[in-house]
């Protein structure tokens, strides 16, 4: 009773504080500002995701999702901001994936990373300054998520995942998405994911190339790449001769998010039982059918 | 002795030049070895002209999948007609 009272409180406030926008379309939208959404998440003692999410519930845009909407429609912001991202490294693919998360408007995120940054990443870890050298990843990562939405909340583990760490460190997420370096890792993740029932986006780049794929657990997964038998797992790819650039990692850190929205709101295809290769050097994208 | 169908995907395709070829082989360990007769310097050159040098086969530094699975899980090495081998470089770093 007190919590539909609550509830009620908060959608007069949202409707009675709402404007009209008229988009570039001549579209007239109610809106809510940034402003506004901390205001009543001020009074009445609620997270600006609740706020914002109510507001959406009553055909109410809050402005900062405005350009969101004509691609995932309010009901995928609505699942964006009700879900839950693990995401495994915040290093290259990893901080991206982050930033770009944090802006699309995701109620929850999961950062998992043991380290900290070092020169090596001012190339392509986003994140990374100057400045911040010698700062763990998920701090700086927590405090960035934080300055571009209120609305995401954020939980960090400052720990390397393992295969005795990783279910009990993802538990929750809806999601887990890639940013890791190596494939063993990438092999425990997936592995978690299965156990959680959830999808995994993985992803990984060398120089000009990326490659990507979207895992539900009863997909076939890393498997079909690399084998059955851990004996045979390469330790590294080209990128240890040709590099990790930061367009690169941009370009495939996009592609991961994509398939996050994808899986979240049910608009478009997330990419199963397929690899994708990204080979930018010639501006080509391939796809190949993955068997079991 | 089938007609398959080999595809270079990714940096392979850029480096050689070329998207795909046919070859007829009795089997697996056939089809990898003309890949390499056919193949195996123009790629290490390639990538040796841009700084990048590499030893050993074709095989040895590429991910390899028949009809999407890879190599390593396949239960026979026997090829039948129109069997399609695609071939690009690993990718493990982010």
């Amino acid at each position: 009773m007190e919590t539909n009272r609550a509830d009620k409180d908060i959608r007069r406030y949202i409707a009675k504080s709402a404007e009209s926008y008229v988009a570039p379309d001549g579209k007239t939208y109610l809106v809510i500002s940034l402003k506004t959404a901390a205001s009543i998440s001020k009074s009445r003692g609620v997270p600006v995701k609740e706020v914002e999410t109510t507001a959406l519930q009553q055909g109410i845009i809050p402005c900062r999702y405005l350009r969101n909407i004509g691609t995932i429609g309010v009901e995928g912001q609505i699942k964006l901001l009700q879900s839950t991202v693990g995401v495994v490294g915040a290093g290259g693919l990893g901080s991206t994936v982050i930033e770009l998360l944090a802006r699309q408007g995701i109620g929850h995120l999961i950062i998992i990373d043991d380290d900290r940054f070092t020169e090596q990443n001012l190339n392509r870890q986003i994140m990374s300054t100057e400045g911040n050298l010698g700062e763990y990843k998920v701090m700086v990562a927590a405090k960035r998520v934080t300055e571009i939405n209120s609305a995401t909340s954020v939980t960090t583990s400052r720990e390397r995942l393992t295969g005795d760490n990783a279910q009990s460190l993802l538990s929750g997420a809806h999601v887990a998405v890639d940013g890791l370096d190596n494939l063993s890792s990438r092999l425990v993740v997936e592995q978690a994911c299965r156990q959680l029932a959830i999808p995994y986006v993985y992803a990984s780049i060398a120089g000009f190339s990326g490659q990507l794929m979207t895992i539900f657990p009863e997909d076939v997964g890393l498997s079909s790449l690399y084998g059955s038998s851990s004996r045979t797992l390469p330790e590294q790819g080209m990128e240890t001769k040709i590099g990790n650039p930061p367009a690169t990692v941009a370009m495939i850190a996009a592609l991961q998010v994509q398939e996050v929205v994808k899986i979240i709101t049910g608009v478009g295809t997330p990419v199963r039982n397929q690899i994708i290769l990204v080979d930018a050097r010639e501006c080509a994208i391939d796809r190949i059918q993955l068997g079991s | 002795m089938a007609l398959i169908t080999v595809r270079f995907y990714s940096l392979w395709r850029s480096y050689l030049g070329t998207d795909s070829t046919t070859l007829q082989a009795d089997d697996i360990q056939d089809a990898l070895a003309q890949l390499e007769e056919k193949f195996g310097r123009r790629l290490r050159e390639s990538l040796e002209t841009a700084g990048v040098h590499l030893d050993g086969r074709i095989e040895d530094y590429s991910l390899i999948l028949l009809n999407g699975i890879t190599l390593r899980n396949l239960e026979s090495n026997n090829l039948k007609e129109g069997d399609v081998l695609h071939i690009f470089p690993p990718a493990i770093g982010g």
